[in-house]
């Protein structure tokens, strides 16, 4: 550690000490205990590699990514969609053109600015190996990571955080959480992650006194009595408490006037940005959004999926505008287990299909370009006839976000048996 | 003391047809005698890995009438009487329904859900089906039997979030699971491979011999090309020798699952409309010769050729292996012994996979006696709610909260995407949210606002009792005499300055979410 830094610690511990040290002496922690605290919070004048993050966003559902990333300049995309299609860049509730060819839904308007200032990076046509049409199939093997195989029992964003001995990261019972009741496939696996429902609530639920005297109390009782993992998780637990106790959720301010809809969107982002700046150590971040299983009415510029998207723009967009220059450190993967037929169907909608679009916004992305080849929605060059073929291999792009963003060396136990088809080249090497 | 017997009679009362022991031999208060602790700790370990967990009075009742005696009575589950359990499961309609109706009940609802309407009555019905499960937990005197049921449950999973095994797997459960669980695991493995739940949960309703055309069904359109399969799909042929039978190592290759799922081509189910149930459908089935693990299939001999090879993997060695371990890691450790592996083995072979002698057999065996074994297994969700409403005596209450409590603990019931099933190894539930929510429960049964849950405290520690006398008390009733010296210390000393009523919720809720309640 360089002098600065060893002087950013001392003065962070300072601090520490005043503010927290007092009340967990009196707690009667043991002094390893107060060590491992004061190093958790003075990571925020530690090294910057410190502090990289990656929030993850499933679309639950499958997403019509040929709606959501619009490719206007493809002729067959009007010819199979006459009512549901987004129309040309230029009229009235057109695309957002982004490269003459693809444009943004209308209600991603938010967004563009983004990608026209390079910090956000779009990937079209990408998707799983996997034939299956199955939700409950396709989201299991996109969090499993390994498609076609059923009996992965982990996930991939666990297998990543069993793989990556982060010295940074492993002192935070943060280091994986999940804005949830339950943990995602994803995150589950040997590796401890945390699901939070509402930072909130994360907690004793019982009135304020009461709360810290039974806190107290299993606080003991557990360091006393507990042997093993329980003794461990119990640990991270009332660390956990204790860190977001001093970051009184409920009066949370998000930053540089960013203002997050209405929604479970929202809200996620919102908690999850207010644990990345308060340092506590997040590695990986992840939240869900569903409502994108579009089969009837599902519109066009407006309408159902139009609504849906409106609530993910904006919550990308007041996330990003939240966290303002450490978007520096986190990169925000979005992804969907697949796409939608190219044809719309007699319910004006459309059915499950294939390869999808996805987004990558933040720190690092070489952004302002739309990713991947396209295999164009010619029926001849479609998946099986009917849908959009998949040209990148989610695990290409999943992958080299592990690699060139959070610094992961070895991939092979994180997509056990896949070798990488092609880099997507989204975030540069460093 | 009057108070003790009380619940003992009740206990008695509900309990099982055989004769009761005498009151006489009923340990009267005071310090136990040496042997008499032995015993206690004996029946305290085999009502912590043979049923969920030990109500008050337990413990004294199962010394009484003898620990082999309790064993041999919970491997005869038909012989019990279960009333109390039946009248709780009456008022739940998703119990009284078939598939047939299930089935039309959902699809009506998934018909209005396309017109914007949430799916209301078939959610219910799902939630009754998960509340069902966990009353019988809780109340059944057929503990091991319920125990069981759980175990197979898992260990053939299908998920109630699939389709159409949301009205598939109610059946499945009561019809295909339960009957068999303390049976012949061979007619256990075949019921559950001519179980719609099952074969459309892994797919092998899709699995057709390559260029296999469906019959035109008779005065009805033809199916549209895009929906009918291609090929065969071999989701249920690896599954079934992964999970279900040999296991993983269990001796198979690549070309084994293709000539299973060859086998099984054909096993489909009936659609909703022309009643649910298994049908082997001849024209999807592949009529070649196949070889299965070195035994050669003959050509033609359609569904039997998949019930001779469900046989085949029932009684192979690697099953009897991947079985017994299993059943060790569920009732021994989460890293079974290989001594209790073996006796599960030896039992399997004696008696051709017979559950319940095999079970006699791990009983029996030192690695489930040993001391090292004891309390040292991590609760799941659902053995940690029932346990701790057992704990202080109370009920499910009618609503159907109960049920999603332990969803919200982490393991919400028949919702285990994958199909390995909820696992058994406490690393999958010991994290740092799912401890605080079983702290928090702990908590709120103790003051009397876990909602679901119905419990009078007053009935399991009643009166005044000083600090020292209500640690030890509640070490007695909840923890079976567990708590160590430190929990005893923290239980009296925050005892000590509250007044009595708030003193007894505090000792019983730190006693539930006491790191020695996580085990058993």
């Amino acid at each position: 550690m360089d002098r600065c830094c060893a002087e950013n610690l001392r003065m962070e511990r300072r601090v520490f000490v005043k503010a927290g040290g007092l009340a967990l002496v009196a707690l009667g922690l043991d002094p390893i205990f107060l060590t491992r605290a004061a190093y958790a919070v003075s990571r925020a004048g530690g090294a910057a590699a410190a502090k990289k993050t990656l929030v993850c966003i499933f679309q639950r559902g499958a997403v019509d990514g040929l709606n959501m990333v619009v490719p206007h300049g493809d002729p067959f995309y009007y010819r199979e969609r006459p009512r549901i299609a987004i129309p040309r860049p230029g009229l009235a509730g057109g695309a957002l053109d982004l490269d003459g060819h693809f444009g943004l839904h209308p209600a991603l308007a938010p967004l563009e600015p983004l990608y026209r200032n390079g910090s956000l990076a779009l990937v079209h046509a990408v998707g799983s190996p996997d034939a299956t049409r199955s939700h409950f199939d396709a989201q299991d093997y996109m969090e499993s990571g390994t498609p076609g195989l059923k009996s992965t029992a982990d996930g991939w964003l666990n297998r990543f955080l069993a793989a990556q001995h982060a010295r940074e990261h492993q002192d935070t019972p943060f280091r994986g959480v999940a804005i949830g009741p339950q943990l995602p496939r994803a995150l589950r696996g040997a590796t401890p992650a945390l699901a939070i429902d509402n930072l909130q609530a994360f907690g004793l639920r019982a009135p304020e006194p009461a709360r810290d005297r039974l806190t107290q109390a299993f606080e003991e009782l557990y360091q006393g009595s507990a042997t093993g993992l329980v003794a461990a998780s119990s640990t991270e637990a009332f660390e956990a408490m204790r860190m977001l106790k001093t970051l009184a959720p409920d009066r949370y301010q998000p930053g540089h006037g960013a203002e997050y809809p209405g929604g479970p969107l929202g809200r996620s982002l919102k908690q999850i940005a207010q644990l990345i700046k308060a340092d506590l150590g997040v590695e990986i971040a992840f939240a869900d959004v569903g409502g994108w299983d579009t089969h009837v009415n599902q519109g066009a510029s407006e309408g159902q999926l139009a609504a849906r998207l409106t609530e993910f723009g904006r919550s990308l967009a007041a996330f990003s505008q939240d966290l303002g220059e450490r978007m520096a450190d986190v990169v925000v993967l979005t992804m969907s287990e697949f796409g939608r037929t190219v044809a719309e169907n007699g319910n004006v909608g459309t059915d499950h299909g294939h390869a999808t679009a996805m987004f990558v916004l933040g720190g690092g992305v070489k952004g302002g370009r739309v990713y991947g080849d396209w295999p164009t929605l010619d029926p001849a060059r479609r998946f099986e006839g009917r849908d959009l073929a998949v040209t990148t291999d989610f695990r290409d792009l999943f992958g080299e976000v592990l690699t060139q963003h959070l610094g992961a060396t070895d991939l092979s136990s994180v997509f056990p048996g896949f070798r990488g088809v092609r880099p997507v080249g989204i975030i540069p090497r460093t | 003391m009057a108070v003790a017997q009380r619940l003992l009679f009740t206990a008695g009362l509900l309990l099982l047809p055989v004769p009761a022991p005498g009151a006489g031999s009923l340990p009267s208060g005071g310090a136990p005698l040496p042997s008499d602790s032995t015993e206690r700790a004996r029946a305290l370990h085999v009502l912590n890995r043979l049923t969920y967990g030990p109500r008050p009075g337990d413990v004294d009742r199962v010394v009484a009438m003898g620990v082999d005696r309790f064993i041999e009575q919970q491997l005869n589950p038909e012989k019990i009487r279960d009333d109390r359990v039946e009248d709780r499961l009456k008022p739940l309609e998703v119990l009284r329904l078939d598939p047939e109706e299930l089935g039309r009940i959902y699809l009506d609802e998934v018909r209005e859900r396309r017109q914007g309407r949430p799916l209301s009555r078939a959610r219910k019905l799902a939630a009754e089906f998960q509340q069902a499960a966990v009353v019988r937990a809780t109340l059944s005197e057929r503990q091991l039997y319920e125990v069981m049921v759980d175990f197979w449950t898992n260990h053939f999973n299908v998920f109630l979030g699939k389709g159409a095994d949301r009205f598939l797997l109610p059946d499945y459960i009561e019809h295909t699971i339960r009957p068999h669980a303390m049976g012949k695991f061979e007619d256990l493995l075949i019921a559950t491979a001519h179980s719609p739940a099952m074969l459309f949960y892994l797919d092998n309703v899709q699995s057709v011999t390559p260029g296999a055309v469906p019959p035109r069904p008779f005065g009805r359109r033809p199916i549209a090309e895009q929906r009918i399969p291609k090929g065969i799909n071999e989701n249920y042929a690896r599954e079934l020798m992964e999970l279900h039978t040999l296991g993983v190592d269990g001796g198979y290759t690549q070309q084994d699952v293709v000539n299973v799922a060859r086998v099984l081509t054909g096993w489909s189910m009936r659609p909703p409309r022309r009643g649910v149930g298994f049908v082997f459908n001849d024209w999807a089935h592949d009529r070649g010769e196949k070889v299965v693990l070195g035994h050669p299939f003959p050509a033609g001999r359609g569904e039997d050729e998949g019930i001779a090879l469900l046989r085949l993997l029932a009684h192979h060695p690697s099953t009897m292996r991947h079985l017994s371990a299993q059943l060790c890691a569920r009732f021994v450790a989460d890293d079974p012994p290989d001594g209790c592996i073996d006796a599960g083995v030896h039992a399997w072979q004696r008696t051709g996979g017979d559950i319940r002698e095999v079970l006699r057999a791990i009983f029996q065996s030192p690695e489930f006696w040993a001391p090292q074994y004891r309390a040292a297994k991590v609760k799941t969700p659902l053995e940690f709610v029932v346990s701790a409403v057992r704990a202080v005596d109370g009920a499910p209450d009618t609503t159907l909260v109960l049920a999603q409590i332990v969803g919200r603990l982490g393991e919400p019931l028949y919702l285990d995407q994958p199909p390995t099933g909820y696992p058994e190894t406490q690393d999958s539930w010991v994290n740092a949210g799912a401890l605080l929510e079983r702290l928090n429960l702990g908590l709120g049964i103790a003051a009397g606002r876990a909602p679901g849950i119905a419990v009078n405290l007053d009935q399991l520690i009643p009166g005044d009792n000083d600090p020292s006398q209500l640690a030890d008390r509640v070490n007695r009733e909840i923890l079976g005499g567990t708590a160590t010296a430190n929990t005893l210390r923290v239980l009296r000393e925050q005892a000590a300055s509250l007044p009595p009523a708030q003193a007894r919720i505090m000792a019983v809720g730190l006693a539930l979410g006491s790191p020695e309640f996580q085990k058993q």
